[in-house]
């Protein structure tokens, strides 16, 4: 077992990166190097991991192109090494690699846009929920209404960005040209799929803080005041839109 | 677990890929079974799991793995295989594979299909390993021979005998790859032939068919192209060898018309027929 572990080892080692080549186990080499052997393998792993960041991340690719992307997702797989023999899994941390690879600074936008169609993912194959039960919540009296804690929909993220990502996401669907509506941001996006489809939208600022508060556990009463609504119609109409449209759907009456 | 019939022995199924799904439920050809690959519908729900329920109700299934890495050093991922016990009680597949190869050591995963020194302790190592699988998952498992583009000096085993013998103490079954056999006897030099005549005929519960690309001096299964004339005339081998077995067309790189899949398909399916004929019919034929 200990050569077995030992071999496997190495194996990756070198099959994942070339500058570790020398670690590789004794190959029969027959007609073609092992060198070349090992190169077939490496060239597939990291080309398995590229698509699965593409099909991931098809916006990112389009905006930087073949060349750059590729080398993006190869610098990535060695940074952040696949933690699943799921590759669904894969391009969780591709927007925070964005974040910090040089070469995308000239596009500051790119970080962002990788975490939306993250959130886009995820959303996706995330589970599906039943409407808040009004009955349950009709029950908890008045008086305790600030103490209940909402949670959201398993399939609702929120993503927030200076940049107008949302604009620059839809701009680069296969039908358009790549131009935006919009170059200003900053863009509040919700991110949800209430039944099998996943929508988008933008949201104003207190309606996003008051769905990230409570996305973080924060009670009725601590979301609504981080929220900063203007008055108390504007919370009631928020949290009435919210759960009528499934992106509230539990709660924990105190 | 109640488990789905198994498929029509007589006709060929294919690999279900996104692409297919709209029309497959639209035409609802005629097919013996669609396999998908397991980790696809890992997730907790959404449109992927909505589809396979629409295909379960129209065909037998295949859940076919790609991530368990069965030949590993490490201990099996047991979030892995608890989301492939769940899918398999949720679905009931006629059919449960994975592949006799490793793809993680370390907690580091290749997401690859990578190949196993044949030695003696990495036969003990895959034998417990699928035993272990199979006790979780509550069901027999077949298990696939992969393609491989090099050869561990450490391998003192014969590949088909590894095969044939992980098979024979394990009480797995074997899901036989004849591209991938092809593939090997030209990238290692070895009869293929031979290597059938090494599987025993009443382990083999499937078999895959699919076609391959030629690169700098050996074959790469790519899963991309057309069945190569050399794959069907050993996949004839075969049935005339085992019996007509369930056959799958898969094709996952350069996704074709379902149409083109349908007809690789209809190839397989006519020599499982002929397979199956009565003996009188078959003269001539």
């Amino acid at each position: 077992m200990a050569s077995l572990a030992r071999l496997q080892a190495d194996f990756l080692a070198a099959v994942v990166d070339a500058a570790n080549a020398d670690r590789a186990p004794a190959i029969r080499a027959g007609s073609l190097g092992a060198a070349q052997r090992l190169a077939v393998y490496r060239r597939n792993l990291h080309a398995n991991w590229r698509a699965a960041l593409e099909d991931t991340h098809p916006v990112v690719a389009r905006l930087v192109g073949g060349a750059f992307f590729g080398e993006a997702a190869r610098l990535y797989a060695l940074a952040h090494p696949s933690p699943s023999g799921d590759l669904n899994r894969f391009g969780e941390h591709f927007g925070a690699f964005l974040a910090e690879y040089p070469h995308a600074q000239d596009v500051p936008y790119l970080a962002d846009v990788a975490r939306l169609e993250w959130a886009w993912h995820a959303c996706f194959h995330a589970a599906t929920a039943m409407p808040l039960d009004f009955a349950a919540l009709g029950a908890v009296p008045a008086e305790r209404h600030g103490e209940i804690r909402f949670s959201l929909h398993p399939a609702a993220r929120l993503v927030e960005s200076v940049h107008p990502i949302l604009a620059i996401w839809e701009a680069n669907q296969p039908e358009r040209d790549g131009t935006p509506d919009r170059f200003e941001g900053p863009d509040r996006v919700l991110v949800h799929r209430p039944d099998l489809d996943v929508e988008m939208q933008i949201l104003d600022a207190p309606a996003f803080a008051f769905l990230r508060a409570v996305r973080d556990g924060q009670t009725f009463e601590a979301a609504a005041a981080s929220a900063g609504f203007e008055d108390a119609q504007a919370l009631g109409a928020t949290l009435q839109r919210f759960v009528a449209s499934r992106v509230i759907v539990a709660f924990a009456a105190p | 677990m109640r488990q789905a019939h198994a498929p029509d022995a007589t006709h060929a199924g294919i690999g279900l890929r996104a692409p297919h799904y709209a029309e497959i439920a639209r035409r609802k050809p005629r097919l013996a079974f669609l396999e998908v690959h397991s980790e696809n519908f890992f997730g907790d729900g959404g449109p992927p799991l909505a589809w396979l329920e629409r295909f379960r109700a129209d065909y037998p299934l295949s859940l076919h793995g790609v991530g368990l890495s069965l030949g590993t050093a490490d201990a099996l991922d047991e979030t892995h295989l608890a989301k492939l016990a769940a899918l398999a009680q949720r679905f009931e597949p006629a059919l449960v594979s994975e592949h006799l190869c490793w793809g993680a050591i370390g907690g580091r995963f290749a997401n690859d299909l990578l190949p196993l020194p044949y030695t003696e302790p990495a036969l003990a190592r895959v034998i417990e390993q699928i035993g272990h699988a199979q006790d979780r998952l509550g069901r027999r498992i077949l298990v696939e021979n992969v393609s491989s583009y090099l050869e561990f000096e450490d391998s003192t085993i014969p590949e088909w005998e590894f095969l044939a013998e992980t098979a024979r103490a394990s009480g797995c079954g074997i899901l036989l790859d004849v591209n991938n056999i092809h593939v090997n006897a030209m990238n290692h030099g070895f009869d293929a032939l031979r290597y059938l005549d090494a599987i025993p005929a009443r382990a083999v519960e499937e078999i895959h068919l699919a076609g391959y690309e030629e690169s700098g001096g050996l074959l790469i299964d790519t899963h991309g192209a057309r069945v190569f004339p050399e794959v069907w005339r050993l996949y004839e081998a075969a049935i005339a060898r085992f019996g007509a077995r369930p056959t799958l067309v898969e094709w996952d790189t350069d996704i074709p018309e379902l149409d083109v899949l349908l007809r690789e398909a209809s190839t397989a399916t006519a020599i499982l027929e002929r397979a199956d004929a009565p003996q009188h019919e078959r003269i001539g034929a």
